[in-house]
């Protein structure tokens, strides 16, 4: 029966780690593999310890995390001795599908939206950017639209800081599949003097221009798939 | 067309989105006070196209007067006075609409993807500069007068429009002569007469004009009744009486 449980948790889809008391992993799953190659086994012990309970037992929490492309909603941390801690995350599961709505993209020069987003968001804003384009990226099929409204936010993010680099370019040997097609992708990187916190409204506006989008410390980035 | 002013860099670049945003299939809403131009500038982004006062439009689509098949793009003046601004923009939907409001819109924002904010001409010296000497060119040439600035006392409660209003007035007053200014005057008090006034309260309208002018000229009471040619006592009466502040 014991090892009915252990398979059990093993092909589960939501990550588990064991942790013993000193933060080294004792045994986790697939999914919790997955998960390490984005986050590192300290902040995952730090997580469990500073959300166990006060005594033994098991505590659930309603958190929204993210690492890489996957989003949490909650945890369960469990310890019944002096010895061991486990640490359970629940994936969020997105609606999100690889399909595109062809009749909204339209041939656009991306730097274009870029320059008018930011003038028109910026006008009267001090931020200084040290932009780094390459400028080898051709038209592509953008949803202007919300592609635009995607931008806004994220110059609107950065509005009151001092400065910001954006460096935009094509990602090198990635590729994302849409509709059993291969994209390559352009990455538009803003990074900040600052840590960037995560931003519900912000992973909406992405996901309705078909672009992906992430926290990581203090750099904020957008996948867009190149259609051409 | 009437230009947009793009003496300062705000506006330049102002002008810029506006000419890059023409192209695009998005909307575009322009925010700023009563007077900023937004109007010029929504025409430096929709050329041809139809213009509607937005309360004019939202009465014609609630008694299905308008036919949206008829229209790719508008432009829709003061979006900001209608009455249920989403159900308005969601019945416009698939036309490109540039809007014009005097204040910020949240419940709408999402639905524009380009903003433009346009600051008031006092924080654009460089263009109230040019405007104003616009405005006077214009406005000596139509009077055949030859005012200067020094001349105009500038008003920019309502940015261009108060400014154009106050160049207009005074450069036709001051290029007024004898029997146009009275003509004025007797249109004037016409109106006045109707209110049931008497010879003593019309009398200020005569006399204020007069001392501020004289007081301006000057340096004294004494070479003012000197000048005017009436009794000392008599003139710092009437200074006292309307200027005693």
């Amino acid at each position: 029966m014991k090892e009915f449980y252990e398979e059990l948790i093993e092909n589960d889809l939501n990550p588990y780690l064991l942790f013993n008391s000193n933060g080294k992993v004792k045994s986790y799953n697939k999914e919790a593999e997955f998960l390490l190659n984005f986050v590192s086994i300290r902040e995952l012990f730090e997580l469990a310890v500073s959300n166990a309970s006060i005594n033994f037992g098991f505590n659930q929490k309603y958190i929204s995390l993210k690492y890489n492309k996957q989003s949490y909603y909650a945890i369960l941390v469990g310890y019944v001795n002096e010895d061991e801690i486990a640490l359970r995350l629940y994936k969020v599961v997105s609606n999100h599908t690889t399909t595109i709505n062809n009749t909204k993209l339209k041939m656009v020069n991306i730097f274009s939206l870029i320059d008018l987003s930011k003038n028109s968001t910026l006008l009267q804003s001090d931020l200084k950017i040290d932009e780094l384009y390459d400028i080898s990226i051709p038209e592509m099929k953008i949803n202007i639209n919300d592609f635009l409204l995607l931008l806004n936010s994220c110059f609107e993010y950065f509005k009151d800081d001092e400065k910001i680099s954006l460096q935009v370019h094509i990602k090198i040997g990635e590729y994302e599949v849409i509709d059993n097609k291969k994209y390559k992708i352009v990455a538009l990187a803003f990074i900040a003097n600052r840590k960037v916190e995560a931003n519900n409204s912000l992973e909406q506006k992405a996901t309705k221009a078909n672009a992906n989008i992430f926290f990581n410390q203090n750099e904020l980035l957008i996948e867009l798939p190149i259609i051409l | 067309m009437e230009k947009f002013i793009t003496h300062s860099d705000a506006s330049k670049k102002i002008l810029n989105i506006a000419q890059m945003s023409s192209a695009l299939p998005v909307n575009v809403l322009i925010i700023g006070e009563s007077g900023v131009g937004k109007t010029i500038l929504s025409k430096h982004i929709l050329h041809d196209s139809s213009i509607f006062e937005s309360k004019v439009l939202e009465d014609m689509i609630i008694k299905n007067k308008f036919n949206k098949d008829e229209y790719n793009e508008l432009i829709v003046l003061n979006i900001d006075k209608t009455i249920n601004k989403l159900e308005f923009m969601e019945n416009l939907s698939g036309i490109k609409i540039v809007a014009t409001s005097s204040i910020a819109l949240n419940e709408i924002e999402s639905m524009f993807a380009i903003k433009i904010d346009i600051p008031p001409l006092k924080e654009r010296p460089e263009d109230l500069e040019e405007l104003t000497k616009v405005y006077i060119e214009k406005a000596n040439k139509i009077y055949d007068s030859n005012v200067e600035l020094k001349d105009i006392k500038i008003d920019l409660s309502q940015n261009g429009i108060s400014l154009k209003r106050i160049i207009y007035k005074t450069v036709a007053s001051i290029s007024m002569d004898d029997d146009e200014m009275m003509n004025s005057l007797e249109y004037f008090l016409n109106k006045k007469l109707e209110e049931k006034n008497e010879y003593r309260d019309l009398l200020k309208y005569f006399e204020i004009p007069l001392l501020k002018a004289a007081k301006k000229r000057f340096k004294s009471q004494l070479q003012m009744a000197s000048q005017l040619n009436i009794n000392r006592i008599t003139l710092r009466k009437k200074l006292e009486l309307y200027f005693k502040d």
